[in-house]
């Protein structure tokens, strides 16, 4: 037992030196407009509060306003405030229910996801979002295809992946082959 | 090599415990799969099963890891050549579980990388952005530089034998699982260093019981001398571990059942996948507590008589359990509690 306490004692005093961060995930605790609320003209911007600062990376975060076809009405990528995090939304069309979904980047580098939706009471003049402009979020919002908008000369994720299991597999050779103390004697 | 014939048979046992690991993870996603929201991507597929998969095997990695790395301690010193029989034919095992726990990580991190880009190739600039930005890309590069640590640890034994310090390479081995488990949940509020500290707790308690019990059923039950001076000691630390992981699992539980704004316990409890996978963790470990228990004092008297005894049998049970449980862990420190 002895040995035992010192080994905890190595890692407990390893541990002292660590530093841990205030990590946590991200919850939702208001929004403008309220979740399931009706208005009679359209937000002039979607703000969504959490109870922790949120990551401002970029591309990341995301707000999307649908209608009811499924056109986009969000005018820009949304900007993060600490807690806050607000998209500017066009004059809204077609009386109905809009959908608002939300991705962003929580504290603990998890990302997390919800929806919210309020209803329009009576119709605006205003047009939605043309896919082009969608496209420039580079955001992730829209259903364009996952790979269509980000950079070329990424490595796919199960090239990676081989590159990992090969790797592994040079080391296990080489741990089998290696010279040990049973082979000296 | 005698050591080798009796260890053999026992390997299978290895396999339980990770199929069991996968199979919790698959459970645990069903749980608390999400349906697609309109206008947000989902990450690719590979990307979303990946990510619980490769972190259970890191998790099983660590576990052979650190019960190997415990298993001289537990033997003890006062009988070096039966002892040096069987862990002779561990140490190149510990070489290949420490490198599968540095591979595992730097997947874990590309993977955790494409999650956010929501894109099916990454570049090493945006793996870049996401250590810079990101605690757990941080964390999994420490990860990947302690692990390497073991690994150059483990092949120095292969090569020197015990004469390489146990303590440091089981120090080595606790130290690596520190820090991860802090990029997981913790809350936010004043008790955020004691829900940190707890968790830590809770992952070197059920990683040092898994480990120690695996390394211990393995490679030792066919010994009955070794097991006999083994098994007693494991007992002890087997004791203080399901104590601390209780505790620390039922604390860190309710905190972020409780904390989560707008959430009621009893209702989320129940009626979230959160809520549902806690209790499940929480019957696995009433299970092991009875498991253990039978091992304690209905077969160790016998075991330090130098009987033989169904150790083999009972142990299996324990470890597929303790397999589930971690599968269950992985999928939780990601689900969202609401």
């Amino acid at each position: 037992m002895r040995r035992f306490a010192a080994a905890a004692v190595l890692a407990g005093l390893a541990f002292v030196g660590l530093a841990t961060p205030a990590l946590a995930h991200n919850s939702l605790v208001d929004s403008n407009p309220k979740d399931k609320a009706s208005v009679e003209t359209g937000p002039q911007t979607v703000k969504l509060t959490f109870d922790q600062p949120v990551q401002n990376v970029e591309g990341i975060n995301t707000i999307s306003v649908l209608d009811p076809q499924g056109n986009h009405w969000e005018a820009a990528p949304p900007q993060v405030d600490s807690t806050v995090v607000s998209a500017p939304v066009r004059p809204l069309g077609p009386s109905g229910v809009y959908q608002i979904s939300w991705r962003v980047l929580s504290a603990d580098g998890h990302p997390v996801q919800g929806q919210l939706s309020f209803t329009l009471s009576k119709a605006g003049n205003g047009t939605p979002l043309p896919a082009d402009e969608l496209a420039k979020f580079k955001n992730g919002a829209g259903t364009a295809q996952p790979g269509a908008t980000e950079d070329s000369g990424g490595i796919p994720t199960w090239v990676w992946i081989v590159g990992a299991v090969v790797v592994l597999g040079a080391g296990i050779v080489f741990a089998l082959r290696m010279g040990g103390k049973e082979e000296d004697a | 090599m005698p050591y080798r014939t009796t260890a053999a048979p026992r390997l299978a046992l290895v396999g339980v415990l990770v199929m069991a690991a996968i199979i919790g993870v698959l459970i645990g996603l069903t749980i608390t799969a999400t349906s697609a929201l309109p206008g947000i991507v989902e990450p690719d597929a590979v990307v979303r099963y990946g990510i619980p998969v490769v972190r259970v095997l890191l998790d099983m990695a660590a576990v052979v890891t650190v019960g190997l790395s415990l298993l001289p301690l537990l033997i003890g010193f006062d009988r070096p050549k039966l002892a040096e029989a069987v862990l002779a034919g561990t140490r190149r095992v510990a070489v290949i579980s420490a490198l599968t726990w540095a591979v595992t990580a730097l997947v874990a991190l590309v993977l955790q990388t494409a999650e956010l880009r929501l894109s099916q190739s990454v570049t090493l600039d945006a793996i870049w952005d996401y250590v810079r930005t990101v605690g757990a890309g941080k964390a999994l590069v420490a990860v990947f530089l302690f692990a390497m640590l073991c690994a150059v640890l483990a092949v120095w034994t292969v090569r020197k034998g015990e004469s390489v310090p146990a303590e440091l390479r089981a120090a080595a081995a606790l130290f690596t699982l520190l820090p991860l488990p802090v990029t997981g949940h913790a809350t936010d509020w004043s008790w955020h260093d004691i829900t940190m500290v707890s968790m830590e707790l809770h992952v070197l308690a059920a990683v040092a019981w898994t480990g120690g019990l695996g390394a211990v059923v393995v490679l030792l039950a066919a010994n009955r001398t070794l097991l006999a001076h083994a098994l007693p000691r494991f007992s002890k630390l087997a004791t203080v571990c399901i104590a601390v992981s209780a505790v620390t699992g039922l604390f860190n539980g309710f905190a972020e059942l409780l904390l989560t704004p707008g959430s009621s316990v009893w209702r989320d409890l129940f009626g979230t996948g959160y809520g549902l996978l806690v209790l499940f963790k929480i019957v696995c470990i009433v299970l092991l507590g009875l498991l253990g228990a039978n091992i304690r004092w209905r077969l160790l008297p016998g075991i330090m008589r130098h009987q033989r005894t169904a150790l083999a049998g009972w142990a299996t049970a324990e470890l597929t359990i303790m397999g589930l449980a971690f599968g269950f862990a992985v999928v939780l420190t990601r689900a969202p509690v609401a």
